[in-house]
């Protein structure tokens, strides 16, 4: 917590402290409530450009506007039983949602209806 | 493909008349700030929730269903693949507690006979408001030979107890016939979901994003 230069390099880092053989090397929890999202080992880290809408949406914003935020790594979940806990939306274009199915906090990723695969965002879930 | 991390997949029904609270059994009133954004405003449609039970790991998928759905238009599709059927009344309304025998009668009609189901009278933190005591809740649950609880979405009574039972109930029911220990089963708790996903039980997610033997086991 000291210096911040050093936090930049944690940053930069990410990868290489959490990704191994390509997988999530640690369990993926809710960084709220720490619910169990995925086991280590259980997912793929991908890179991937999408916009998913914030966790907490400004109260002060225009009726019916969604403020989003691109999102480039995530975790490629092919098998939806894969997940230990995960709450799914409803459909919403062609993808769903995915929450944290104790404490409710999301999106934490997406569900893509025509493939089935699921994405989870790094930077929305805590590694334990 | 992946190897199997778990070694039961159950299926869970929630199913009652609309505001006996289904979707607040299934989306927690948390404190939490965040559930009153993004997600709750769109609705949970299911939870992939894990328990270990009896040394085994089981996946439980729980879905909400529609109340508005009347009795005579839930159908065989919509009842599908479910081993589990929570049935939900209000302790406050008396009317949602007289229409569980007219679920039973469709589920004894649509579901699978084999499926496990219990009652909940939710709402138990309104004391003040009840109008069906906790006797009755228990005599018609008897009466069925099913299983029976009072639960509180709000305050958060009894909900994980009820869904660890129902699974064991299921356990139990599906462990004599485990000879085959390589093939996880699927099991089903039937949630009660809301309108739009009844209206088009088309949408329940199915097989594809399931274990193998998933579309062998809803079939048969
Ligand atoms: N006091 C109290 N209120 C509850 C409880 N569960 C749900 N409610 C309230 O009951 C109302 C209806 O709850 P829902 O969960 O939307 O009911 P539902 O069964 O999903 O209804 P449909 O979707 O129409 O079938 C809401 O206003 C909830 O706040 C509970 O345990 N205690
Ligand atoms: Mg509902
Ligand atoms: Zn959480």
């Amino acid at each position: 917590m000291s210096e911040v230069e050093n936090s930049e390099v944690a940053v930069e880092n990410d990868q290489k402290d959490y990704v191994e053989d390509g997988k999530n090397k640690l369990n993926v929890k809710c960084k709220f409530c720490g619910s169990k999202i995925l086991d280590k080992k259980s997912a793929k880290y991908i890179t991937l450009e999408k916009d998913l809408p914030l966790m907490q949406q400004d109260n002060n914003r225009k009726e019916g506007e969604i403020q989003n935020e691109q999102i480039k790594e995530f975790y490629h979940v092919e098998n939806m039983y894969t997940f230990e806990n995960i709450g799914f939306t409803h459909t919403v274009a062609n993808c769903k949602y995915l929450s944290c199915a104790d404490c409710d906090a999301g999106p934490v990723g997406f569900y893509d209806m025509d493939t089935k695969h699921s994405y989870v965002a790094l930077s929305r879930i805590e590694h334990a | 493909m992946a190897k199997k991390t778990y070694d039961l997949l159950f299926k869970l029904l929630l199913i009652g008349d609309s505001g006996v609270g289904k979707t607040c059994i299934l989306f927690r009133f948390s404190d939490n700030h965040f559930t009153t954004t993004f997600i709750s405003t769109i609705g949970i449609d299911f939870k992939i929730k894990t328990v270990e039970l009896r040394g085994k790991k089981i996946k439980l998928q729980i879905w909400d269903t529609a109340g508005q759905e009347r009795f005579h238009t839930i159908t065989t599709s919509y009842y599908r693949g479910a081993m589990g059927i929570m049935l939900v009344y209000d302790i406050t309304n008396e009317k949602t507690f007289d229409d569980i025998v007219k679920w039973l009668r469709n589920i004894d009609e649509h579901a699978n006979e084999d499926v496990e189901k219990m009652i909940l009278g939710n709402k138990c933190d309104m004391e003040e408001k009840r109008v069906v005591s906790k006797e009755r809740g228990e005599a018609i649950a008897r009466e069925h030979g099913i299983r029976f609880m009072e639960t509180s979405a709000k305050a958060n009574i009894n909900i994980d107890r009820a869904f660890s039972e129902l699974a064991e109930a299921i356990l139990d029911k599906t462990s004599g016939r485990e000879a085959d220990a390589d093939h996880a089963r699927i099991a089903t708790v039937a949630y009660c979901t809301s309108a739009a996903v009844a209206a088009s039980a088309a949408h329940m997610p199915e097989p594809e994003g399931a274990p193998d033997n998933f579309a062998k086991t809803l079939a048969f």
